[in-house]
């Protein structure tokens, strides 16, 4: 078992969890309450990651991330080193590829609040941000786990981007999917077969204990 | 000869650019149908291991088709040695560079200059020019110093991809790579010594569930077939006769 690609695999969905969650949740609220008509189109753009092949994702990535365009050259000026087979470079790489689990379910959550509890919030004088603090979040708090959890389970079986973007570094882009991977395309099975067991039975332990946590009684209502 | 069922060539993802013509040249020659699949060879190896329907199988190694030969899926029947894989061409190990790259041009000094800040390479677990990379470095006594440098790609397409992005400084790919039209307007390439890493010998053999086992011998054929071995070298494998 390889523990420091488990342990890099962790961080790297901690990590974009966490970016994800403060990027969606004013997506999402901005979808659900504005009234643009260009929010549909921000609404499919927040989708697209969906449709493309994960290592053609990946490719577009490496290539816009390189030395060969102006975003890429400005991103290593600031940086002090190119993305592209650096740790940095998945948590972009994973941020974009997983936005949709998290826009999605958060979405879904805020537009199924009363509309009439948003009127009247706006109506005693509250501001949008209180409003999507005080009243959308907290109604949709089962929709905000799932937005979560999606995020991190999705960057935790990422692939495509990984192997693409990645390089195949011990400790810094050596992810738990990748040796997975390996081990199968190079017939160790039993190894293979270890790794899958561990990481399935993991991920079943953490999921059962986080829906065991407050998502099923009472606060169910709703959201 | 219509009715014929088409062969399926399971076939190596570094002879992507090559063999569709010829098997294009195959019909045309013989009016017998065959259709190619791409993949890496330990790919095709695992797939023909769980009973994919395919009738001939050629490896960029000599490796994975001697490990179906040996699990009794597949033979080398006809030929001299029905053990033994069936040599069709041999592969060439190249260092890539792109053309606007600010680092000196290929050759074994750039391996040991320190500008070169990310060399990328194929898998050497599994993909044979990631093996033949490895064995390189390692004759240069360089592999240790340039380990922590290395970007691995899954494959040598994947590899030649990182390079020429722009990401990867400098990679060692195949010839098949570099001679492709793409890769050839953008970069230049140095063919590293044949000493310094074992042959790249590519083999075929024949999946034994096959019905069609005439027709893959006429197809094997074709590909050892001086005209077809010459095409072969136009493209950056040498032929083996």
């Amino acid at each position: 078992m390889d523990w420091q690609a488990l342990a890099l695999t962790l961080k790297l969905a901690s990590v974009t969890t966490a970016i994800l969650l403060a990027i969606a949740v004013p997506l999402a609220a901005l979808l659900v309450l504005g009234r643009s008509r260009w929010l549909a189109a921000l609404e499919a753009l927040a989708a697209l990651p969906l449709v493309l092949p994960p290592t053609v994702l990946g490719f577009f990535l490496l290539v816009l991330l390189g030395p060969r365009t102006s975003v890429g050259r400005g991103i290593t000026a600031l940086l002090g080193h190119p993305l592209a087979f650096s740790f940095d470079g998945l948590v972009v790489g994973s941020v974009i590829y997983s936005l949709p689990f998290a826009v999605q379910p958060l979405v879904a959550g805020f537009a199924a609040v009363q509309p009439n509890l948003v009127d009247a919030a706006r109506l005693l004088g509250a501001g949008s941000v209180r409003i999507v603090v005080s009243l959308l979040v907290p109604l949709a708090r089962r929709s905000l786990v799932a937005a979560a959890v999606l995020s991190f389970l999705h960057t935790v079986g990422e692939f495509g981007v990984v192997l693409m973007l990645g390089g195949d570094i011990p400790g810094a882009t050596r992810t738990l999917s990748i040796v997975l991977y390996n081990q199968v395309e190079n017939f160790d099975y039993a190894a293979a077969n270890h790794t899958a067991a561990i990481l399935l039975g993991l991920s079943a332990a953490a999921l059962a204990i986080l829906y065991s946590k407050g998502l099923r009684r009472g606060s169910a209502y709703r959201a | 000869m219509q009715a014929q069922t088409p062969l399926r060539v399971a076939a190596a993802a570094d002879l992507e650019p090559i063999l569709p013509p010829i098997l294009e040249q195959f019909h045309q020659a013989t009016g017998i149908r065959a259709e190619a699949t791409f993949q890496a060879s330990a790919m095709l190896t695992a797939q023909i291991m769980n009973g994919a329907p395919f009738d001939v199988f050629l490896s960029a190694d000599l490796g994975y088709p001697k490990k179906l030969i040996d699990a009794g899926l597949a033979d080398a029947a006809g030929t001299a040695d029905s053990s033994t894989p069936i040599t069709y061409a041999k592969g060439t190990l190249v260092l890539w560079t792109r053309k606007d790259s600010p680092l000196p041009p290929p050759s074994l000094d750039l391996l040991r200059n320190p500008a070169l800040k990310r060399l990328a390479i194929a898998n050497p677990d599994r993909a044979p020019y990631g093996r033949a990379a490895v064995a390189a470095l390692t004759s240069l006594k360089l592999y240790d110093a340039l380990k922590p440098r290395l970007a691995t790609a899954e494959n040598i397409a994947q590899a030649a991809q990182f390079v020429d992005s722009g990401n990867a400084d400098a990679g060692l790919i195949s010839l098949t790579s570099a001679m492709t039209p793409h890769m050839a307007s953008s970069g230049t390439w140095f063919v590293i010594p044949r000493d310094l890493y074992p042959p790249l010998e590519q083999g075929a053999v024949i999946v034994s569930n096959t019905t069609q086992r005439a027709a893959v011998h006429k197809l094997l054929d074709y590909l050892l077939s001086p005209p077809i071995q010459a095409q072969l070298a136009k493209s950056g494998l040498t032929p083996v006769h």
